[in-house]
């Protein structure tokens, strides 16, 4: 059982149950991940609206192909594996992957910031800093796709490097290589504004 | 990469406390530990407002789903039963191509009737067995026996 689980019916027994034909039982696994599964759509493609769009089509797709996953598995593994595919799609069809030139101001390393900056870490936080917020989602956006689905998986779902792996079908060590090249990015972009 | 590890809690507690001691004495290395560590809190608030914005959107999306779902049913529904089963015949047609050709391109000789010398004998068995033998090759060989019902 995995921490989504707690308290709650198994995954694997909710999808036994939408096999058999029950569609509320597939609703509950909506509710469970959704939240989730929304976080790490907006990651990758950056809008909320397409992040909508992204979450709303995983689920169907996963609806339709759910006999087709292997009980015993992961479901979330097997999910957002179809999620990541998804985002990635939509982020090449629309106007934001567009290139984002990358601002070479961001290799700047000798940073000595002023004591009394602090790093956001909250929304609220953030939301108070419209220019940071702008500059870290260039960051975000000028990261290759899958580089941007390593950082996101890690970072805001908090996935263990073995589980981004399988998401994404590639190997560990390219995981690691992936998240270093990503947090270098998004690093620059923060202590930029903060030298700013 | 030490620095890295950390944020990831991955650096074992000897190594901590010695990293620990280093960014003490060390600026430069003090900036790039809480430059690395605040990418994630960042990124997570990052998230977070638009995860905010779009909350009541997100409250109803199973809505949405099940909308999705509905839809994709009634499309199934609708396409012609033609175009559902038209790999049967495509199925079949290759079936029939492969037999066709078969053994054409392998190391396995061809079927040559000619070669055969089939008779019938009888099995002493309890079943009354009838057994069809080959004896086209050096040793006897049995294709098919067939049991009285």
């Amino acid at each position: 059982m995995n921490e989504r689980e707690k308290g709650g019916v198994p995954d694997d027994a909710l999808i036994r149950t939408t096999l058999a034909g029950d569609d509320g039982a597939f609703g509950e696994l909506v509710e469970r991940y959704k939240g989730r599964a929304f976080a790490v759509a907006v990651g990758i493609v950056g809008d909320g609206d397409d992040a909508l769009d992204v979450v709303q089509d995983s689920f169907i797709k996963a609806y339709y192909k759910l006999k087709e996953f292997r009980f015993g598995s992961n479901f979330y593994t097997w999910f957002y594996r179809l999620l990541v595919n998804q985002a990635i799609d939509r982020w090449r069809k629309s106007a934001r992957s567009a290139e984002v030139p990358f601002d070479e101001s961001w290799l700047s390393e000798d940073a000595s910031p002023p004591d009394s900056f602090a790093y956001p870490r909250t929304p609220e936080d953030l939301a108070r800093d419209r220019e940071l917020g702008d500059a870290l989602q260039r960051a975000v956006d000028s990261l290759p796709e899958y580089h941007r689905a390593v950082i996101v998986l890690r970072e805001v779902d908090g996935m263990a490097y073995d589980e981004i792996a399988k998401v994404l079908g590639c190997s560990v060590g390219t995981v690691m290589s992936r998240l270093h090249y990503a947090r270098g990015k998004l690093k620059e972009a923060l202590k930029t504004h903060r030298e700013g | 990469m030490n620095i890295e590890a950390k944020a990831d809690a991955l650096l074992p507690r000897e190594a901590e406390a010695g990293l620990a001691g280093h960014l003490a004495g060390c600026p430069a290395c003090a900036a790039e530990d809480a430059a690395i560590a605040a990418t994630g809190p960042a990124l997570r608030a990052l998230t977070g407002i638009r995860s905010m914005e779009k909350a009541p959107e997100l409250d109803a999306i199973w809505t949405r789903v099940r909308a999705g779902i509905e839809e994709g049913r009634e499309a199934r529904r609708r396409s012609p039963w033609i175009a559902r089963w038209a790999w049967v015949p495509a199925a079949f047609a290759l079936a029939v191509v492969a037999f066709l050709f078969y053994p054409a391109g392998t190391d396995r000789s061809p079927f040559h009737p000619s070669t055969f010398d089939v008779s019938v004998e009888d099995v002493e068995s309890e079943g009354a067995t009838v057994a069809l033998v080959d004896k086209g090759e050096d040793l006897p060989r049995v294709i098919w026996i067939i049991e009285d019902a």
